[in-house]
């Protein structure tokens, strides 16, 4: 029986792709006022990020409770008697909590591994698309929990922001405070680093921002997988696709968008790459 | 939605135990904010404390009526103060028990009526109350409330969320209003720490215990940068003496005449209490005074008296492991308010004040070097005069100085703004290097005698621009100088333009001279911001 994979909607796997590698997504909530919406699958990335723009509530999110994870694995082991899950980073969510509650409260010979990705957004993707293609091949548990782990460490993940006013607002800025309040119009650059959101740098441009995201990949000699991002302007993230098409071949770009739940916390406008090294060896 | 009409004594304690739990996941948080009344970084955990001795002795309520509870929960406030915070806390706890009193339950209207006591409570402990601190909070809180239950008096729950959302907003106001809050670019930590009490009681309130375990509280952040470290705050500060507190008990005992004693004993002076408890807190360079005259008026228990060097020595070491990694400082010469403004709020850990026609000396340049606590720094010089001087700092100290040759204030931004958080040293200086050289610096000033130079006429005072350093332009107006200048560029490439104005030019001409540029260049972002800079009416970035 080969193993099933679990992540949480801050993946930004899409559904095609989840269906097509087998992939189960359990969403995180998102809230504007008194409506609770389930991340993806009660609203899209469009009406969500036309709410964050024109609503007058400010969204709020949570992670899913242990009760979705539990009736997620309990489905699973139906079919299989292996569980990989792979998270948000659990600083900044309580994600991987929940499902390490949920696996304490399984009964059944089923085993489940949880993992701790330390990223989000595709960076957690790129981990979970790779491990599902290795499970595929029909590793153990073992094995793959082992591969994910080394994926981890190869997987990097920057976005362009326009502001950082949401990031703050959600309380997740961390370090990247250093870059809040400059008197000049900039536009910050972060990554994801030990799990947290830092500072990278920042810029004046959307488009020298662009050219940022562009040298980072052309950065890595030995790309495994590579992902595009967007928020709200697709037309950017396929122009800057299309560019990337002379660093890796384009076809294999996954495409995505920023999730509401992620979205309510870098807002509208951000831009994302995520790097998959391959191993070195 | 869930609605709760009144509250008894038994959740008036689990509330505020809610309130505790969740407090003391941000403790830490706290600590770290504290830099008033002086920085010792201990707020989160005063406040802390006393929430734990108030709700000891909420367990010890004779019932449970709201009365009972809230009257005991006072009394353990003060029994546990702990701070100069802790006692503030204690005194909205005492007028929230005051505002409950006699009530078996209590109702919206009835907490507004409390946290309205809370409030005047709370200012009338304190011999000089400042604004900006968890008195404003409390304050805001109190009319917030007021306001929520004149228009839905029916739920606690949104009354509760109405004092929960005031609170952050007055938290997030406090460094307007208090200066050593702006300059460390934080939010006063005590009214940080009631906003997570208060944000933790709503949590209850609303069901959400299960969800408390795996988050933790919102650190309320500000927009403004700080201009100066913690560090520079704290060694701006006189010295302190002993953080001296107690709990006095006796008979009789007057708390405002024990104050007007006291007043001049000290500083942060707090008396708080009733006729047989009185919690005194006081900043003194004598506490052999102060405890004297105490022990003629009952007894002292809980006596603790600190050394507020020692303190402010913890206080530095936990800064310390808190700056975000940057281990390069960054100096820069800069002159003018506004251009100042600029680089510490990119970034900049100091300011050398300089310019063009005032050359800082190397002397100026090394002691920004060496106040700065990092082991490796970059040196903008921003001016050509002015990297030699750079330059020797270098043999002078045992830090490691790069210095990024800057010639111009565009150039120094430019170098300063491409600083990447991850990187090496030696990256960073190729990276900065690399970001000062793809921009171009404008720089308009008067003429100061009549000259020819390059085939230009030049009257006195008349206005003249420089384009990298090379005097390339003169005309009747600055416009016209700057649109002269711009002609000899190729703007096809370029996406921003900034527009530094000097001290003495008027905002508005400014705004014009950027509308002509919009004008005649509608594809690029314009932005104008005020440099403050003598000597030069404009500087322009263009990149």
């Amino acid at each position: 029986m080969a193993v099933k994979i679990v992540t949480d909607s801050l993946s930004d796997i899409t559904d095609d792709l989840a269906q097509e590698l087998g992939i189960t997504v359990v969403p995180l909530y998102v809230r504007f006022g008194g409506e609770v919406f389930r991340d993806r699958v009660e609203i899209t990335t469009e009406q969500f990020y036309h709410r964050l723009v024109h609503g007058t509530d400010f969204p709020t999110t949570t992670q899913p409770p242990s009760g979705d994870f539990l009736e997620v694995y309990k489905k699973l082991a139906g079919e299989t008697d292996e569980i990989l899950v792979i998270t948000v980073s659990s600083k900044l969510s309580g994600t991987y909590e929940s499902a390490l509650q949920a696996r304490g409260m399984m009964e059944g010979k089923c085993r489940i591994e949880v993992i701790d990705s330390q990223t989000v957004a595709m960076g957690l993707g790129l981990i979970v698309i790779s491990t599902a293609k290795v499970a595929k091949g029909g590793a153990n548990l073992d094995e793959l929990a082992d591969f994910a782990r080394q994926a981890k460490e190869r997987s990097h993940a920057i976005m362009s922001f326009d502001t950082l006013k949401y990031l703050a607002k959600g309380g997740r800025i961390g370090k990247a405070q250093a870059l809040l309040g400059a008197m000049l119009s900039v536009k910050p650059i972060l990554t994801v680093k030990d799990g947290e959101v830092v500072p990278l740098t920042r810029v004046r441009s959307r488009a020298a921002g662009i050219d940022y995201l562009y040298n980072f990949v052309a950065g890595f000699s030995n790309i495994e997988e590579l992902a595009v991002e967007h928020a709200t302007t697709p037309q950017e993230a396929d122009e800057l696709v299309e560019r990337l098409g002379s660093l890796f071949p384009k076809e294999r770009i996954y495409r995505s968008t920023v999730s509401p739940v992620l979205g309510t916390h870098t807002g509208p406008h951000v831009l994302s790459v995520s790097v998959l090294e391959a191993p070195t060896s | 939605m869930k609605k709760v009409g009144s509250l008894g004594g038994q959740d008036l304690r689990e509330m505020f135990n809610a309130a505790t739990s969740w407090l003391e996941k941000s403790s830490a948080d706290i600590d770290a904010l504290n830099v008033f009344p002086v920085p010792d970084g201990d707020t989160g955990t005063n406040m802390l404390l006393t929430m734990r001795s108030t709700l000891e002795e909420a367990y010890r309520a004779p019932d449970h009526s709201a009365s009972a509870v809230a009257q005991a929960m006072a009394k353990g406030a003060l029994m546990g103060a702990r701070g100069n915070s802790g006692v503030i806390l204690a005194q909205i706890l005492r007028g929230l028990a005051q505002g409950l009193e006699k009530k078996e339950t209590f109702t919206a209207v009835d907490l507004a009526n409390a946290l309205e006591q809370s409030s005047a409570m709370a200012y009338k402990g304190i011999s000089t109350p400042v604004e900006g601190t968890m008195l404003t909070v409390i304050k805001d809180v109190a009319a917030a409330v007021k306001a929520q239950v004149s228009s839905d008096a029916g739920d606690l729950i949104s009354v509760m969320e109405a004092a929960v959302k005031a609170a952050g907003e007055s938290v997030a106001r406090t460094p307007q209003l208090l200066q050593v809050l702006r300059e460390a670019g934080v939010v006063d930590a005590g009214g940080q720490g009631l906003y997570v009490i208060l944000d933790g009681a709503l949590r209850y309130l609303r069901g959400e215990m299960e969800q408390m375990r795996f988050r933790k509280p919102q650190i309320i952040v500000t927009d403004m940068h700080a201009t100066k470290l913690p560090q520079m705050i704290a060694a701006d500060e006189v010295p302190y003496g002993y953080c001296t507190e107690f709990l006095l008990k006796g008979e009789k005992l007057n708390t405002d005449k024990i104050r007007s004693k006291l007043e001049k004993k000290g500083e942060s002076l707090i008396v708080v209490g009733d006729d047989c408890a009185v919690r005194i807190h006081i900043h003194t360079l004598d506490p052999g005074e102060v405890i004297s005259y105490a022990t003629s008026l009952g007894t002292l228990h809980q006596v603790s008296i600190r050394n507020m060097d020692e303190q402010h020595q913890d206080f530095l070491e936990m800064q310390r492991d808190r700056v975000p990694a940057m281990d390069t400082a960054i100096v820069a010469v800069a002159s003018g308010d506004g251009l100042t403004d600029v680089f510490t709020s990119l970034g900049a850990t100091a300011i050398v004040p300089g310019g063009q026609t005032m050359n800082p000396s190397t002397k100026e340049l090394l002691q920004a070097v060496e106040s700065v606590p990092s082991d490796k720094v970059i040196l903008l010089p921003n001016n050509k005069n002015i990297v030699a001087a750079a330059n020797q700092v270098q043999s002078l100290t045992k830090k490691t100085i790069e210095v990024v040759p800057t010639t111009t204030i565009p150039q120094g931004v430019a170098a300063i703004l491409a600083f990447d958080y991850e990187a090496d040293l030696p990256t960073n200086v190729q990276l900065m290097r690399k970001a000062m050289s793809a921009v171009k610096s404008v720089e308009i000033c008067r003429a100061v005698r009549a000259t020819k130079i390059g085939g230009l006429e030049i009257k006195k005072k008349q206005p003249i621009g420089f384009l990298d350093g090379e005097l390339v332009a003169a005309g009747e107006s600055c416009i016209d100088v700057l649109n002269q200048v711009l002609a000899k560029l190729d703007l096809g490439k370029v996406e921003v333009v900034t527009i530094y104005y000097g001290a003495d030019t008027k905002p508005a001409e400014a705004e014009e001279v950027a509308d002509s540029i919009r004008e005649r260049y509608p594809q690029l972002e314009i932005e104008v911001v005020r440099g403050g800079q003598p000597h030069y009416s404009y500087i322009v970035s263009i990149e």
